[in-house]
């Protein structure tokens, strides 16, 4: 019953899971710019933002007419409001790799702090994982999933004040003290993406349970998640 | 971890085009429906598109049910009705001298508000059309095609030969619609198919209308507007003008693809009557 | 509006009321009372006709011809047979042209049209059956004779209609729907009468039929004028000569001096009443079964 709005479904979901393939590999490619020190891939990153953009539009568009023409209630809706705010996190996401490509263009002639760039890679490899994930217990409407996604949001958090710590430590060289701010950027956007993988795992379990509820209050820390 | 497993990913995913196949089946031209001297509608001009569905909206009394019935020449059946204007199908005025109406409802078919189904056998409800067109060959064959496309056979397969009239509201529907694309019609015309029946039998004649469209171009009318936002491709509002003497005549407001009639309407009056501001 | 002191609904003593109440009770008798003397009269018909009749009951009254004058015994075979034949010869014009006219009626005539035919119909079934005969003699038998066919023919008239009425009763119980249905599939007018409109439309007409077939049974004045000088009392069927019928039958036994005749008399009569009973019977469960059919549209 009502087959061409279950095809639309299914077309925006895959829409919007194919964008969650496009945000990886910018992901991936910002971070082995910023490794390799090379800025035409940097430059390739901020390229193919254009490519989630449509994506992201095309989403939007499909959500507005979905809602217009179908009218869904109950769990097709909850899915259509879920997909429409993954689909604003997933944008922001890829508008970090962008601001990460960009700041690796400004510094990638500096000599980097071996132990950050590893440290980086440490982040960006959980910050992949976790939107792996997120999107992953979306698909499956995996509540256990989508909730563990506050722990390895955890580790991204403590990363990210270590580096802070150690930049700060860098020394008085005004060029590492440049690649340093900069650095303290990148690290603040790898810890972004995190809460946008969380949020994204947040839109499942609204999806699944249909409250509207946050994993974890950031005005309210170590209350409990559950 | 897991690895993701999407539903669909297709690497490259040609974008859906809004309307690929644009052909115009008919092309109604500065058409007026008139009953005596009073017109119930005037000045119509928009074409209709082979293979989608184009739905008339508006509010009652705005004259779709008379429009749609020139459409097949059905309002010749009214007596004092008059047409001016024209309706080209396929380039031909279907109101030109000459043309025969039996000929016109041959290829554009109607199916009614209440289910009218002939007090006969279900199959023999099938068949009478094509007995009429002398379609006789596999008569068997073609009325199981048809009711295979209503979405009816599963369920009458077994009792061709019980009466139409036995049948539910929904079934009886179903069986009209077999009934009139068991002559293979290009066109087929509703009149609120679904108005008289309930929200689970209404939902399988929308599904129907999805599928019969890859074959058939279909135009219907309906009091419903989340019925045409669901259904249409197209989607057609009329609406009320009131002239200084008080004379209310139909007029289209606005004709357009039913997404941006729902989302952006270009005229506020079509905005107010969606969003049910008036109607 | 009720208050504490007055009451919505009167109980009991209220002497309005009880005079409303009587005053249904004696209308209630006196239209029960009417529809009694109705029941009563027929019941008084058929039994006192029974009673005269029932000793010339038998086989051979039905099989046999009459005997000549004075010589007992006989039947009224050749009544019988003539009488069908007439009725069905007399069917056999009416039903078409009682059909055709309906038809035209209903589906083809404009109202200024169908209001005149109408009228013409109703005066002819009010036409005096006896004035049938005359101008039927004067047509056919002044020049030609008597026959079984203008016999027929004056009871044909009579049958008309009867069938026309039914029917065109009935094509209007055919609801436009149908009509509409038929013509959107690209079928001719004519197409969809014949093809759905006139097969629901059977039961009616069959009623209409069985109604007048029982009314042209009973006719007795056209017969005198075209069906009554007979040559012999053999039992014949054939319309080209005049025939014997079951209510000359009657009209010239009750004149005869022989008290047996009678009695056959008597015994014609509650033939033809039975007759009448059974084809009406018939004719209400056949109206009643296509209601039925059709009433199930929707």
């Amino acid at each position: 019953m009502r087959i061409s709005f279950q095809e639309e479904l299914d077309t925006l979901q895959s829409t919007l899971l194919e964008e969650g393939q496009l945000v990886l590999r910018a992901l991936r490619g910002a971070i082995n710019a910023l490794e390799q020190r090379d800025p035409e891939l940097a430059d390739e990153v901020i390229a193919f933002d254009d490519e989630v953009d449509r994506q992201y539009f095309a989403i939007q568009e499909g959500i507005q007419s979905l809602l217009a023409r179908q009218t869904p209630v109950a769990v097709d809706l909850r899915l259509v409001l879920a997909m429409l705010h993954t689909n604003l996190h997933l944008e922001r996401t890829a508008d970090y790799c962008v601001t990460i490509a960009k700041l690796t263009k400004l510094v990638y002639d500096i000599s980097p702090d071996p132990k950050l760039v590893e440290a980086f890679e440490e982040m960006a490899s959980r910050g992949e994982e976790m939107i792996r994930v997120a999107l992953d217990s979306f698909a499956k409407r995996d509540l256990a999933v989508a909730e563990t996604l506050v722990d390895l949001d955890e580790s991204i958090d403590l990363a990210n004040r270590r580096v802070v710590q150690h930049i700060l430590a860098l020394g008085s060289n005004p060029a590492l003290r440049e690649w340093g701010l900069r650095m303290i950027i990148v690290s603040r956007c790898l810890e972004r993406i995190g809460d946008h993988a969380v949020d994204i795992g947040e839109q499942t379990a609204y999806l699944v349970t249909g409250e509207f509820r946050e994993f974890t209050d950031a005005s309210h820390p170590g209350s409990p998640a559950s | 971890m897991t690895g993701v497993t999407p539903i669909e990913v297709a690497q490259a995913r040609e974008p859906r085009a809004a309307h690929p196949n644009r052909e115009v089946v008919f092309q109604v031209r500065d058409l007026a429906a008139l009953y005596g001297t009073s017109p119930a509608v005037r000045g119509v001009t928009f074409d209709i598109y082979r293979n989608m569905v184009t739905a008339i909206i508006g509010p009652s009394g705005c004259g779709k049910s008379t429009f749609i019935r020139c459409l097949n020449r059905m309002n010749d059946l009214v007596p004092g009705a008059r047409v001016e204007g024209e309706i080209l199908h396929h380039g031909q005025n279907l109101y030109g001298d000459g043309i025969d109406p039996v000929q016109v409802r041959r290829w554009i078919g109607m199916v009614f508000q209440r289910p009218n189904p002939f007090p006969k056998s279900i199959y023999d409800n099938v068949a009478w059309g094509l007995k009429v067109h002398g379609l006789k060959d596999d008569l068997d064959g073609r009325v199981e095609r048809a009711l295979q496309s209503a979405a009816l056979w599963d369920e009458v397969k077994d009792r061709l030969r019980g009466n139409a009239l036995g049948l539910s509201g929904g079934q009886q529907q179903r069986l009209c619609i077999a009934r009139a694309i068991a002559v293979e019609p290009e066109v087929i015309l509703m009149d609120e198919p679904a108005s008289a029946l309930d929200p689970i039998a209404t939902t399988r004649i929308e599904d129907l209308m999805h599928e019969l469209k890859n074959q058939y171009t279909i135009v219907i009318v309906t009091h419903n507007m989340q019925q045409a936002a669901r259904v249409a491709d197209m989607t057609a509002f009329f609406s009320l003008e009131v002239d200084p003497d008080g004379q209310r005549t139909g007029v289209l407001i606005e004709y357009d693809e039913t997404p941006k009639i729902f989302t952006q309407p270009s005229d506020k009056r079509t905005e107010d009557y969606v969003t049910g501001r008036f109607g | 509006m009720p208050t504490a002191t007055s009451r919505l609904y009167a109980v009991g003593g209220d002497r309005r009321l009880r005079r409303r109440k009587l005053v249904n009770r004696l209308m209630e008798i006196a239209a029960m009372t009417s529809a009694l003397l109705a029941v009563a009269i027929l019941a008084i018909v058929v039994i006192s006709v029974l009673q005269h009749g029932i000793g010339a009951l038998s086989l051979d009254f039905f099989t046999r011809s009459p005997q000549p004058f004075g010589v007992a015994g006989g039947g009224l075979a050749n009544a019988f047979v003539g009488s069908l034949m007439l009725v069905a010869v007399a069917t056999a014009m009416a039903l078409p042209v009682g059909v055709g006219v309906a038809i035209f009626v209903t589906e083809f005539a404009s109202r200024r049209v169908a209001g005149p035919i109408r009228l013409a119909l109703d005066v002819l079934n009010g036409l005096p059956s006896i004035v049938l005969g005359i101008f039927l003699f004067t047509l056919v038998v002044a020049a030609h004779g008597q026959s079984g066919l203008a016999a027929s023919t004056a009871l044909a008239i009579v049958m008309l209609p009867l069938v026309a009425r039914s029917t065109q009763e009935v094509l209007l119980l055919a609801p436009a729907s149908l009509r509409e249905a038929g013509l959107a599939l690209g079928a001719a007018r004519w197409r969809t009468i014949i093809g759905i409109i006139l097969p629901t439309s059977l039961g009616g007409i069959l009623t209409g039929t069985t109604l007048a077939v029982a009314r042209a049974a009973g006719e007795t004045a056209p017969l005198l004028f075209t069906s009554s000088l007979l040559a012999s009392n053999d039992i014949s069927a054939n319309p080209r000569h005049p025939l014997f019928s079951v209510p000359l039958a009657i009209f010239e036994l009750s004149e005869s001096p022989e008290p047996a005749d009678h009695a056959k008399a008597w015994a014609a009569s509650f033939v033809l009443i039975s007759f009448i009973l059974v084809t009406s019977l018939a004719a209400r469960a056949a109206l009643g079964r296509s209601r039925r059919k059709l009433g199930r549209v929707g």
